[in-house]
C-alpha cells in the first residue's frame, strides 16, 4: 500500500504559475521578465509563496471550513452534508496532503455519526472499515478506535474481533510508532480477554460451576495472561491491565506472581514514577493481612511521590499505633505535610490525629522542639492559611468540634502570633 | 502472469474495496491489499467471458480484444480538437450563432494546428503524440485518426490554411519518437505550442469575440464555472477508442479554473501566436461595446437606467466610443480589450462623479433625495441597503455553492494501470464514505446551478427576486440644471495619491491602499468585482486606468520613471480649482457642454 500510495508522486503542474491570481504571485511572475535592459534596480520580490492553491483545494479547504463551522455549532446534519462532499479530498491526485486528509475525514466523520440520531453500527463500519484500508498509517489507530467504539456498544466479541485482525497485521519495518500502537493493541487484547474472562466468571457463580465453563474461563486467563506478562516488562503506566492481571491472579491463588508484578510495577526505576503503582501495591497487601510495617513501607514511598494522598492519614496513623518515638516524629511530619495541602484544611481527622501526636511528642519532651523545629519553616505563612479569624468563624459555623481541635493547638504550633483565631471565639462567647 | 487471469475481474474488494487481485496456489482469487480471499477461482473467471462461446475460439479472439483496450494511437491536438468541439456545442446550446463554430473557431484551430507545426504542414511536430499503453502501432489507427481529422475539416471552407497539407503519408515516420527525448530547443518550442486546457478557453474567447457575441470572457468563466460548458471533466467526453495514459494524459486533467487575468493573458499570446488579421470591428452596437454592455452592468447591479447617459457621456470624455479602440487589430491595435472589466471601471467612475463616492457627499446627496416625497427619486442609501443585502446573500450562496462543487468525474480518470488501482481504490473509499454520510443527512450533496443567465441579480416584483426594481428611478436628486444644462450636483472628485510606480515590478497597490479608500468605494468595487467574478484588486487596476483615460492623467510608461517622480501626491481636488491636467487629476466639467436639454 505504501508503493501505491507513494507511487504518483509530486503533482504535475500543468497549469502556468501566473495563473493563480493574487497579486504576489503576479509580482512574481512580472519579476521574472528580462530586465536587464531597464536601469533601475530591482524590487525583490516581497513574498514567495511555496504553494499556489487550485480551485480544487480550494474548494476543499472552504468546504471544511464549513464543516467545522457546523460541528462548533452542534448542526450535525449539515455538518454531514458538508463532510459528504468533502469526501472528493479523498481522490486527490497529489499526496503531499494526503495523510493529514484522510485522518480528518476518518475523525471527523466519526464524530459526526455519534451525534446523528439515525446513525447505525452498519454506518459505523463503513466509515472504519474504509478508511483503514485507505492507507497504512492510520490502520493501527482506526482498528483501535474501532474496537473502542465496538466495546462502548457492548459488542466485546466484535471489539476483540478488530484487535485481534490488527493484532496480526504487519506492514514493512516496524517503525518506533507503530511498535508502541502495536503494545498498545496488545495490552487492549489482554484487557477484552479479561472481561470476557469476567463475563464467565459471574455466570460460573451465578449457575453451578461446570467443569467445561471453567476451562474455558482458564483459556481466556491464559490468553490475558501471557499477553500481558510481555507488556507490564515494558516501562510505562499499565494502570488499569495490572488492575485485571492482579485479580485474575488472585482469583487462582498466585499471590505471589501478583506481589512480584505489583512490586517490579511500583520499584523499577524504568518506569515512570506512578503514585497509583504504590497504592496497588498497598491494596493488594492489606487484602492479604501483610504486618504494618511493610505496609508502611509503601507509604512511605507514596508519601515522597504524593504528600497529600488520602492515604497519608492511614500512615500517620499506622506510624502513631507503632508508638516509636522516631515514628511518632515521622507522623508529625506527615501530617504537617498534607495540612500544608488546601484540601486537608478543614478535614477533622487530620487535625485530630496531629492532635494526638503532638500530645504523645509533649508527654515525652518538655518543650516539644521537634514540633518547632517542623513548623519554623511553616510559621509565616500556616497562620494565614489556617488560624484567621475568617477560619475560625468558619469552623465554628460549619463543625465546631474541628474548632476546638484547631483552637487547642494553636500555641503550640504558632506561638507568638497574635491569637486571632481564639479572639473570634471569645468575641462570638462574649 | 497472474494479470491475465484477474484483467477481467475489476469487482473492488469487498474489506479494502481495492482492485488489485491476484491468485493463490489453489487457484482462488485473493486481494492483494489486504489479503482478503473471496469466493472466485480462476476458472471462474474464464468462464464468464466464454458464456456464449467455447473456450478455444475465445483464445483467438482475446489479443484483439485487448487491443482495441489499448485504444488507439492519437495526437494530443485530437483530443484536444474533441474538447473544443464539445465546448463549442455546448455554447450553440446556450444560444451562441452557429457561425461561430464553423467559421470561425474551426478557422481559429487550423491556423492553431499550422502555425504550432501539429498539421497542415509538410513537416509535422513529431513529439506531441500521444501514446498508448502499447508501443507497437498500427497504420490502419493512424489513418483512423486521420479521418476524425479530416471529418471535421472537410465540411468548412479552408480560407486560412490553403497550403494546408496532410500529415497522413508522414505517419510511418512518427514510429519511435520518444515524449521525454526532446532538447531544449524542442522543449521550448513545445512549451510554447503546447495544446492546454486553459488554452482551449482561451481560444473560445478569441472566437467569441471575433463573432461579436455578447459573452465577454467573465461570462465564459462563469459558464465554465457552473458546468454549463465542458471543462473540468472534460475528458468523459472523449470517444471510447480515445484512452487516456501516460503522462501526457495530466493535461486533460484539471482540477482548477483558470482565473480572468490568466485566460486574457493567454488570449493575448495567442493573437499574436496565431498573428490573427484585423478583428471585426465592435461597432456601438455590437454588445461587446461599453455601451450596451454597460447597461446590461447597470441592470443587474439595480442602478437607474438614466444613469447610462452619463456612463455614455463619460465613454464619449474618455475616447471610448470609438470603435477602434474596442477592435483588434493584429497589426496597429494588437492589444486584447477587457470588455467586461472596462464596462464595469466605467460605471464605476461615472457613480464616482454622480455621487462622490467619498463617505460623506453620497450619504448628502441620499438625505436630500429622501427628504424628497417623490419616491421614483434614486436614493444611494436605499440603493445600498437593497443591493448590500442582496449581495451578503449571493455571496453566501456562492461561498457554499464553492464548498459543494464536485471536481471528480463520473469517470475515473488514470494515467496507466498502476494509476487505475490506486485510482479506483480512492474512489470506492470516497464513494462509500459519502454515499454513508448521504444517507443520513438525506441531502443532494453535488450543487445544481440553475439555467444559465448573463445576470447574477434579479430585479423585480417576481417571485424569487432579490428586491424592488429602481431601474426606473430618476436623478433629478444629484442633478442640476444651469443655462440649460444638466450638471451634476456634486462638483468634488477625489483620486488615490500618485506615486512614482514602475509596472514592471510593482504589482497593484490595492491591498495596501485599501484602508484608506472610503468605505463605498470599496463596497462598490466588492459589488462589481462580484458580479464579474474577479478579484478587487484587478477590477481596481482598471478603475485607475479608466480614470486616467478620461481625466487625462498621464500613463505611465515603461522609461518615463523619471517624470513619474514629479508626480504631486493629490488627495482631493475641487472642481473649481481645476489646475495643470498633470499634476492635479482634472474633474469632469463636460455635463455643462455634454447634454444640452
Amino acid at each position: 500500500m505504501e508503493a501505491l500510495d507513494e507511487y504518483l508522486g509530486p503533482p504535475v503542474v500543468l497549469e502556468d504559475e501566473s495563473d493563480s491570481s493574487d497579486c504576489s504571485s503576479r509580482k512574481r511572475h512580472k519579476s521574472k521578465l528580462p530586465l536587464a535592459k531597464s536601469k533601475l534596480p530591482l524590487a525583490k520580490p516581497m513574498c514567495v509563496e511555496a504553494h499556489v492553491e487550485n480551485s480544487f483545494q480550494k474548494t476543499c479547504r472552504i468546504c471544511l471550513e464549513h464543516v467545522r463551522e457546523a460541528m462548533l455549532h452542534h448542526r450535525w446534519q449539515e455538518a454531514a452534508e458538508y463532510m459528504a462532499s468533502y469526501t472528493q479530498v479523498l481522490e486527490d491526485r497529489s499526496t503531499v496532503k494526503a495523510q493529514p486528509d484522510k485522518e480528518l475525514v476518518w475523525r471527523m466523520s466519526t464524530e459526526i455519526l455519534h451525534h446523528l440520531p439515525n446513525a447505525t453500527v452498519t454506518d459505523y463500519n463503513i466509515i472504519y472499515e474504509r478508511m483503514k484500508h485507505s492507507g497504512f498509517k492510520h490502520y493501527l489507530m482506526i482498528c483501535l478506535e474501532h474496537s473502542f467504539h465496538l466495546m462502548l456498544h457492548g459488542d466485546i466479541e466484535a471489539a476483540k474481533h478488530q484487535v485481534s485482525i490488527a493484532e496480526s497485521w504487519r506492514h514493512g519495518k516496524e517503525s518506533v510508532s507503530q511498535l508502541q500502537r502495536i503494545r498498545l493493541i496488545h495490552a487492549y487484547r489482554s484487557l477484552l480477554d479479561y472481561i470476557m474472562w469476567c463475563e464467565k466468571k459471574s455466570t460460573l457463580s451465578n449457575d453451578n460451576p461446570f467443569e467445561s465453563d471453567s476451562q474455558g474461563m482458564h483459556t481466556f486467563f491464559r490468553l490475558a495472561s501471557t499477553n500481558l506478562q510481555e507488556i507490564l516488562k515494558n516501562p510505562g503506566v499499565w494502570d488499569p491491565f495490572i488492575l485485571c492481571y492482579v485479580e485474575m491472579l488472585e482469583f487462582y491463588g498466585d499471590n505471589e506472581e501478583a506481589q512480584k508484578v505489583l512490586n517490579h510495577y511500583a520499584y523499577d526505576n524504568s518506569f515512570p514514577p506512578n503514585p497509583n503503582a504504590h497504592v496497588y501495591l498497598y491494596q493488594f497487601l492489606k487484602r492479604h493481612d501483610t504486618p504494618d510495617k511493610k505496609l508502611m513501607k509503601v507509604l512511605k514511598h507514596l508519601q515522597v511521590l504524593v504528600p497529600s494522598h488520602e492515604l497519608m492519614l492511614t500512615y500517620s496513623c499506622l506510624l502513631l499505633q507503632s508508638e516509636k518515638e522516631s515514628h511518632t516524629q515521622k507522623a508529625l511530619g506527615v501530617l504537617l505535610e498534607m495540612l500544608d495541602f488546601q484540601c486537608w484544611r478543614s478535614n477533622l481527622d487530620v487535625w485530630k490525629c496531629l492532635h494526638a501526636v503532638i500530645h504523645q511528642l509533649l508527654q515525652r519532651e518538655e518543650r516539644a522542639t521537634s514540633v518547632q523545629t517542623q513548623m519554623a519553616v511553616r510559621n509565616d505563612w500556616w497562620p494565614a492559611l489556617h488560624f484567621t479569624s475568617f477560619h475560625a468563624k468558619k469552623d465554628l459555623e460549619e463543625n465546631s468540634e474541628l474548632f476546638e481541635v484547631k483552637a487547642s493547638l494553636v500555641e503550640i504550633l504558632c506561638p507568638g502570633q497574635s491569637p486571632r483565631y481564639t479572639a473570634e471565639m471569645q468575641m462570638l462567647t462574649s | 502472469m497472474d494479470e491475465e487471469d484477474t484483467d477481467g475481474y475489476k469487482e473492488p474488494c469487498n474489506q479494502c474495496a481495492a482492485v488489485d487481485w491476484g491468485i493463490s496456489d489453489e487457484g482462488r482469487f485473493y486481494c492483494r491489499s489486504c489479503h482478503n480471499v473471496i469466493e472466485r477461482t480462476r476458472e471462474v473467471v474464464d468462464m464468464s467471458f466464454t458464456s456464449n462461446s467455447n473456450r478455444i475460439s475465445r483464445i483467438g479472439n482475446k489479443s484483439r480484444i485487448r487491443k482495441s483496450e489499448r485504444g488507439y494511437i492519437w495526437m494530443l491536438c485530437e483530443g484536444f480538437q474533441f474538447i473544443l468541439q464539445n465546448q463549442a456545442d455546448a455554447l450553440l446550446r446556450l444560444g451562441v450563432a452557429p457561425q461561430f463554430k464553423d467559421d470561425v473557431l474551426c478557422q481559429m484551430w487550423r491556423l492553431y494546428l499550422q502555425k504550432s507545426q501539429q498539421g497542415y504542414t509538410r513537416n509535422p511536430i513529431r513529439n506531441l503524440r500521444f501514446r498508448g499503453a502499447a508501443l507497437d502501432s498500427d497504420t490502419d489507427m493512424d489513418s483512423a485518426a486521420e479521418s476524425v481529422l479530416s471529418d471535421n475539416f472537410t465540411d468548412s471552407g479552408s480560407v486560412l490554411c490553403s497550403s494546408a497539407g496532410s500529415n497522413a503519408e508522414s505517419s510511418s515516420d512518427w514510429l519511435g519518437s520518444d515524449y521525454s527525448s526532446t532538447g531544449t530547443s524542442a522543449s521550448w518550442k513545445r512549451s510554447r505550442s503546447l495544446m492546454t486546457m486553459k488554452k482551449t478557453l482561451a481560444l473560445i474567447h478569441l472566437a467569441l469575440v471575433w463573432s461579436r457575441e455578447a459573452l465577454t470572457l467573465s461570462d465564459l468563466l462563469r459558464l465554465v464555472k457552473e458546468g454549463h460548458v465542458p471543462y473540468v471533466t472534460a475528458y468523459e467526453d472523449l470517444p471510447e477508442e480515445m484512452k487516456l495514459c501516460g503522462p501526457d494524459a495530466l493535461l486533460f486533467h484539471v482540477e482548477s479554473i483558470p482565473s480572468h487575468r490568466s485566460v486574457h493573458k493567454e488570449a493575448q499570446v495567442l493573437v499574436q501566436f496565431l498573428q490573427l488579421p484585423a478583428f471585426p470591428p465592435i461597432i456601438p452596437e455590437a454588445l461587446l461595446h461599453p455601451a450596451p454592455l454597460s447597461l446590461r452592468y447597470l441592470t443587474d447591479a439595480n442602478l437607474p437606467d438614466e444613469l447610462h447617459r452619463w456612463v455614455c457621456v463619460l465613454m464619449d470624455r474618455a475616447g471610448m466610443a470609438d470603435q477602434k479602440r474596442h477592435t483588434l487589430d493584429g497589426g496597429l491595435r494588437p492589444v486584447l480589450p477587457r470588455y467586461d472589466l472596462q464596462a464595469a471601471a466605467l460605471i464605476i467612475v461615472t457613480i464616482k462623479v454622480m455621487f462622490g463616492l467619498d463617505d460623506h457627499t453620497e450619504w448628502d446627496l441620499s438625505n436630500k433625495a429622501d427628504s424628497h416625497d417623490d419616491k421614483d427619486m434614486f436614493s444611494f442609501r436605499k440603493w445600498y441597503k437593497l443591493v448590500q443585502a442582496a449581495l451578503v446573500e449571493a455571496q453566501q450562496r456562492r461561498d457554499q455553492d464553492t464548498a459543494r462543487k464536485q471536481w471528480k468525474g463520473k469517470k475515473l480518470f488514470f494515467v496507466d494501470k498502476r494509476d487505475r488501482l490506486i485510482v479506483t481504490k480512492r474512489r470506492r473509499i470516497s464513494e462509500n464514505v459519502q454515499m454513508c454520510l448521504k444517507r443520513l443527512s438525506s441531502c443532494p450533496v453535488a450543487v445544481h446551478y440553475g439555467g444559465a443567465s448573463s445576470f447574477q441579480f434579479c430585479w423585480g416584483d417576481e417571485n424569487g427576486s432579490d428586491g424592488p426594481s429602481l431601474h426606473h428611478t430618476k436623478l433629478d436628486g444629484v442633478i442640476s440644471l444651469s443655462n440649460g444644462f444638466m450638471t451634476p450636483l456634486n462638483l468634488n472628485y477625489w483620486h488615490p495619491p500618485l506615486r512614482p510606480c514602475n509596472p514592471r515590478t510593482c504589482a497593484s497597490h490595492y491591498p495596501s491602499m485599501e484602508p484608506t479608500l472610503p468605505r463605498s468605494f470599496v463596497w462598490l468595487l466588492q459589488l462589481f468585482s462580484f458580479m464579474l467574478d474577479v478579484e478587487a484588486w484587478y477590477l481596481f487596476d482598471e478603475v485607475l486606468e479608466m480614470e486616467r483615460r478620461v481625466f487625462g492623467i498621464k500613463t505611465p510608461q515603461i522609461g518615463q520613471q523619471v517624470e513619474t517622480r514629479k508626480w504631486l501626491r493629490t488627495e482631493k481636488t475641487n472642481a473649481t480649482q481645476t489646475g495643470d491636467p498633470v499634476k492635479k487629476p482634472r474633474t469632469p466639467r463636460k455635463g455643462r457642454n455634454g447634454i444640452n436639454i
